[in-house]
């Protein structure tokens, strides 16, 4: 019964999100301390994720959504900005940052707006 | 320790280093013009070494961000290109020629290193900034 | 005319009698159908235990990752915080139930016989 309340696949998805945007963040700060590392190739979210996590919120199915798992690989399409083969982008690496943040802001407010209604559903006030 | 803010580690070792880049930059603008360093040689330029301290082999599926290459500084080397030579003959350095050995040191280069360090060390003031405020607000979810 | 045959025959567009179906029988409705008697005390109660144990696991689920975060270990801030929070609407849903038991059982007790 526990198991049911908390299997909606919107819900999944955001805390999937949540997940990715997690991981994201540690890649970025990664990338931004080795901004002048000679020979560093910037990391981010594996390609793949984004479209898994999309084909499986539109499908709703719960399971899928439950074994997505988000990981980290170099990047393969940075072409590099310096002669040293550096192919992390200040300027790029920053936005991203930004973007990441927005995201994480949005997906926390929605697991905090399921679990507040969760809670009136159950006790009739919050 | 608890580790709240996700990818700290690394960063807190590039604000340290950008700090021993600026550091030596200091150092080298400084002594410009100085004709006799201690081993009795003009000052010679010196340079930060950074590198990457691969704690294990980075492959594509890590999971998290202990994986990820950490930057450190390697060591604080000393620029090979000869001094220069500047015709001085006032100087009570001057040789037989009156030509001076004056440190290698080129102020533009200099300043172009420093905009870049400290553009770097802001860069990474920013991503810790970034990680408090998640962090805060992934603290807040669930609260009322 | 009587009224009642004022009123158009809808009959007219029967012209054939209704034909019965053709299985006729009912022998595939299964026979096994709960009866009502049997979805009694012992299904309630463990159905009440099982409800009881889930609720524990979850609380434990998220006390452990709370435990690892403060000893150091790798687990993600949002899903050590969002576990305590699962955790404690779980906790709550066991509470209401409980309550709402316990509301049904005094009136029960309240009827008269």
């Amino acid at each position: 019964m526990i198991e049911a309340l908390f299997s909606q696949p919107n819900y999944l998805a955001a805390k999937k999100t949540l997940d990715a945007v997690a991981l994201r963040q540690e890649a970025i700060a990664n990338n931004l301390a080795n901004l002048e590392t000679p020979g560093y190739r910037r990391v981010d979210l594996s390609p793949g994720f984004e479209k898994q996590l999309e084909q499986a919120s539109a499908s709703g199915d719960s399971g899928q959504l439950a074994a997505l798992q988000p990981t980290l690989a170099p990047d393969a399409t940075a072409k590099p900005s310096s002669k040293d083969g550096n192919t992390v982008k200040l300027e790029d690496e920053l936005m991203r940052m930004n973007q990441n943040t927005m995201v994480h802001a949005m997906e926390t407010q929605m697991v905090s707006g399921m679990l507040a209604k969760m809670r009136l559903a159950i006790t009739g006030h919050s | 320790m608890i580790e709240l803010l996700s990818g700290i580690k690394n960063t807190s070792a590039a604000l340290e280093a950008e700090r021993t880049r600026l550091d030596v930059i200091a150092q080298n603008i400084a002594n410009a013009h100085t004709t006799r360093d201690v081993d009795g040689q003009p000052y010679q330029r010196r340079v930060v070494v950074f590198e990457n301290q691969l704690q294990n082999a980075m492959g594509a599926g890590a999971t998290d961000g202990s994986d990820l290459p950490a930057m450190q500084v390697a060591s604080i080397q000393r620029d090979p290109r000869p001094p220069l030579q500047v015709y001085d003959p006032g100087n009570p350095a001057a040789d037989g020629k009156g030509m001076v050995s004056m440190p290698n040191i080129n102020i533009h280069e200099e300043m172009a290193d420093m905009i870049s360090a400290s553009r770097t060390f802001e860069a990474n003031l920013a991503v810790v900034k970034n990680a408090r405020s998640m962090a805060m607000q992934t603290l807040a979810i669930g609260r009322h | 005319m009587s009224p009642l045959n004022a009123i158009p025959s809808y009959s007219a567009g029967f012209t054939q009698p209704i034909a019965p179906l053709p299985n006729n029988d009912v022998s595939d409705i299964p026979s096994q159908l709960p009866s009502a008697t049997s979805v009694g005390a012992s299904d309630f109660s463990s159905m009440l235990g099982k409800f009881v144990s889930e609720v524990n696991t979850q609380q434990l689920n998220a006390s452990q990752q709370v435990g690892a975060l403060q000893s150091g270990a790798n687990v993600p801030l949002h899903q050590a915080v969002i576990s305590m929070e699962e955790a404690s609407v779980s906790f709550q849903m066991m509470v209401e139930v409980r309550n709402r038991l316990l509301e049904s059982y005094q009136e029960i007790m309240r009827m008269q016989v």
